[in-house]
């Protein structure tokens, strides 16, 4: 069976190969053509240099592993979606319809955000005349995790564009970007649209639908409830009135952007990134003592004078918002971290450490962490710089 | 891998035809000293080095010289040598115990010039064939390769103890203390060989490389540079000091159709190493070393320091959804794939296992070098063109084993851009 489907695409290819090669009428679409074709039929390839063998692990594997990484918040955020649609809309809210419903909610988002990306990825492919790169495809899921389910589709297209273009194909393209491509398109969209990216009535994806008709439903997160919490408040407390005990933070049956808010699904995939060695666990652990390191600090610092988020135990901090999904998926991007493994420990705290910062000192950001990663980002090349020079200059010189 | 040889060593059949290889000599102009016709006894000088015209290169068979084939940019590639029924040696005065303590470093190295043995010695850091007026702070001998397909101490010492010692004797002559390295698990208890090991190491492929013992024994730039020549060489030298012949026989490691070492003769065609099956279609043959092995046509010959051909598979097929097999078959590094949780041997393939893509800085290459070169910033400082950036780096640390380039997951040609790189910047400041 696999070896007929094997031939026929084989087949299927090499008819198509003409029209792309140099002469052929569409040779400018040739990444697409090889794309696909390496998609479904992985090369084989002889080593023209020495060594001539070499391991089998390729950027395909490297990023389908991220991929499978993601599925897990990936399903649980269509599950959430749709559960709260139907919840606020007194629907039924039995598994299969309300996993149907967050797919009609979700999948359009994806499927815009590859398009779109898609498009962009392979026409400076073409035009640079270099293959599309595999990275694409975890940009191209990463950003539609990180939206609220409301969010426009035209939102979604410009906010691909942006990263795609801007934060990425402008400084090379894939490998020499400065900033995560997938958060700065979620950069973009957060400050070009703050109506549909922020407050608390985009959360929940009503369909219009339904009988009862009720469009504007609204939610308040619980970072939202958090920044507006009395000084006098516990936040603990304010969250568990709220419906957000911890187990609901961790578990992550509440509303959010469509991937953060299971940290439980989000540890699944950490925990494959990490087992297969793809992502940094010093970025992860590093962050995760940043945040715990300055959320103890800021309660050492506590009193009635300052917010309440002061006072909050640390590990809230990591069940909420975006916290876990960006430091698992976001901060480890390898392009956009330091290449050298103390810089990594360093960035990774100062990442949970900016984020928490963010959070419980800045009113005008109720998130932190997309701002901290991008923050981190423009000071990698510089911490490279740095422990590369240090590294250096312990060597014994050979010149 | 599969197909390590087992331990004992089969006689190769009488071959008809030799030849030197001077394209793969690193970094020699030769001035040819025969022309086609010619004939010649073993012995008979065949080329020297233009830029070291002391140093000649001898011929590893005696007869008649019947093709000398140029390659890329008239480079000699190879001089073929048809063998007589009878082979003549030329005769050279043999040096014993007593006339090799009585010579100065001036003598020894003109002698082992002129009797075609110094091109089994190599320095540090370029790996070319060292000039007379090179003072070398240490030189290194290690008794065991680590790649599974080379000829470990164990084979080729066996029985040939004393002349090691006296091989060891004469390179001690040459002015720099001798630093002979021998294996964890294999060491040496002869009598004669013991008492001159000097260093130990353990661990995987290239821990035993002179490259990479100079690089983690170190301590000041003055020992940078260094000479180093392997095991079976010190025979080869030994041998042609004591007895007055050019040494031409050699144990060389084949590994199909089954892992075996073979007694064969410098310069002999590779054909004569295999046989049946094992020569079949779809097949690479890698000549010295399974990491640092070139691609060998199959009409090719042994070059003058290699011991090693191994048998690969060619490339096959595309797979169909390759990247997202479970993958217990395939054979990485890393812990992408079932394979890591069942390492077994497995036969080599010759196969990128994916194309080629821009660099994403995941550092695998970084973790796996064995000389501590942060590998991505060093290539790029290459790619930039900031050689110097690079030489900072440890460029000339680099002992090309190629083992950046087989974990590359963006498949980048690392080890080669720093050999060709490095090779470019010795050639400008000879």
């Amino acid at each position: 069976m696999g070896r007929r489907i094997e031939k026929s695409l084989r087949a299927l290819f090499d008819r198509g190969r003409p029209h792309f090669e140099d002469k052929g009428r569409l040779s400018r679409l040739r990444p697409f053509y090889e794309a696909t074709e390496t998609f479904f039929l992985h090369p084989a390839i002889a080593p023209k240099n020495k060594p001539f063998v070499r391991d089998s692990l390729d950027l395909k594997r490297y990023m389908s592993i991220v991929l499978i990484a993601l599925m897990s918040p990936l399903l649980f955020g269509i599950y959430n979606a749709g559960f709260h649609a139907r919840n606020a809309s007194g629907l039924s809210t039995d598994f299969a319809t309300v996993f149907g419903d967050g797919l009609l909610i979700v999948l359009p988002i994806i499927i815009v955000s590859y398009a779109v990306g898609l498009f962009w990825e392979g026409l400076f492919a073409a035009i640079r005349r270099h293959p599309v790169s595999e990275g694409f495809l975890v940009t191209g899921l990463l950003f539609p995790l990180t939206l609220p389910p409301t969010i426009p589709l035209w939102q979604v297209a410009a906010g691909i564009t942006f990263g795609v273009v801007i934060g990425k194909e402008i400084f090379g393209g894939t490998g020499r970007n400065l900033f995560n491509p997938a958060l700065t398109a979620r950069a973009f969209i957060f400050f070009a649209y703050p109506v549909q990216m922020s407050g608390d009535a985009v959360w929940i994806a009503v369909r219009e639908s339904v009988e009862n008709g009720i469009n504007a439903v609204s939610g308040a997160t619980p970072l939202a409830l958090a920044a507006l919490a009395d000084p006098t408040e516990r936040i603990e407390a304010v969250f568990a009135n709220n419906g957000y005990a911890f187990q609901t933070l961790f578990f992550g049956n509440h509303i959010g952007s469509i991937g953060e808010t299971s940290t439980l699904c989000i540890l699944a995939g950490a925990l494959i990134l990490l087992i297969t060695g793809i992502a940094s666990y010093r970025i992860m652990a590093g962050a995760f003592i940043g945040a715990i390191a300055i959320g103890a600090m800021f309660n050492a610092l506590a009193s009635p004078d300052l917010p309440a988020w002061f006072s909050v135990n640390p590990f809230y901090h990591l069940v909420t918002g975006g916290f876990a999904f960006g430091v698992v998926y976001m901060a480890t991007d390898p392009v956009t971290a330091p290449g050298t493994d103390k810089s990594k420990w360093i960035y990774g705290f100062l990442i949970g450490a900016i984020a928490v910062m963010v959070r419980v000192i800045n009113p005008a950001f109720p998130e932190g962490v997309m701002l901290a990663i991008l923050f981190m980002n423009i000071f990698s090349p510089l911490m490279e710089y740095t422990e590369t020079r240090i590294r250096i200059r312990r060597r014994i010189p050979n010149v | 891998m599969a197909g390590a040889p087992a331990p004992k060593i089969e006689k190769g059949p009488a071959v008809s035809s030799v030849a030197f290889l001077p394209e793969i000599l690193p970094a020699i102009k030769p001035r040819l000293l025969v022309k086609n016709g010619d004939t010649v006894k073993i012995g008979t000088p065949l080329f020297k080095d233009k830029n070291n015209p002391d140093v000649l290169f001898l011929s590893p068979g005696g007869g008649t010289v019947t093709e000398i084939l140029y390659g890329h940019r008239r480079a000699i590639s190879r001089i073929v040598i048809q063998t007589g029924r009878t082979e003549d040696h030329e005769r050279f005065d043999p040096v014993d115990k007593e006339q090799l303590a009585a010579m100065d470093r001036k003598e020894i190295i003109s002698v082992l010039m002129a009797r075609g043995l110094w091109g089994f010695i190599r320095n540090l850091p370029y790996r070319t064939i060292p000039a007379a007026d090179e003072t070398p702070a240490s030189i290194w001998v290690s008794l065991d390769p680590s790649d599974p397909f080379q000829v470990p101490s164990g084979v080729y010492l066996k029985g040939n103890e004393s002349l090691f010692a006296f091989g060891i004797r004469a390179l001690e002559c040459l002015g720099a203390p001798v630093f002979v390295c021998e294996s964890l698990g294999s060491e040496v208890s002869h009598e004669a060989v013991a008492p001159l090991v000097t260093h130990r190491v353990s661990g995987t492929y290239p821990a035993e490389d002179p490259g990479v013992l100079l690089y983690h024994t170190k301590t000041s730039p003055r020992e940078n540079h260094a000479w180093f020549i392997s095991g079976q060489d010190v025979l080869m030298l030994a041998e042609g000091l004591s007895t007055g012949r050019y040494p031409t026989e050699r144990i060389v490691s084949v590994s199909a159709p089954a892992g075996r070492y073979m007694k064969t003769r410098l310069g002999a065609p590779l054909a004569s190493l295999l046989s049946g099956e094992a020569a079949g279609e779809n097949r690479r043959w890698i000549m010295g070393g399974l990491f640092r092995g070139r691609s060998v046509p199959k009409d090719g010959y042994l070059g003058l320091t290699e011991t090693s051909l191994l048998i690969a598979l060619d490339a096959g097929d595309p797979e169909l959804f390759g990247f997202l097999r479970p993958g217990l078959k395939k054979p990485t590094a890393s812990r992408t794939f079932l394979y890591a949780l069942h390492k077994k041997p497995f036969a080599p393939l010759a196969d990128m296992h994916g194309e080629e893509r821009a660099c994403i800085n995941c550092g695998k290459c970084q973790a796996i070098c064995p000389v501590d070169i942060m590998v991505p910033f060093a290539y790029k400082s290459i790619y930039a063109g900031e050689i110097e950036d690079a030489l900072a780096h440890g460029l000339l640390d680099c002992v090309v084993c190629g083992l950046c380039s087989f974990v590359c997951p963006a498949k980048i040609e690392l080890a080669e851009t720093f050999e060709s790189t490095r090779h470019a910047y010795h050639q400008d400041r000879i």
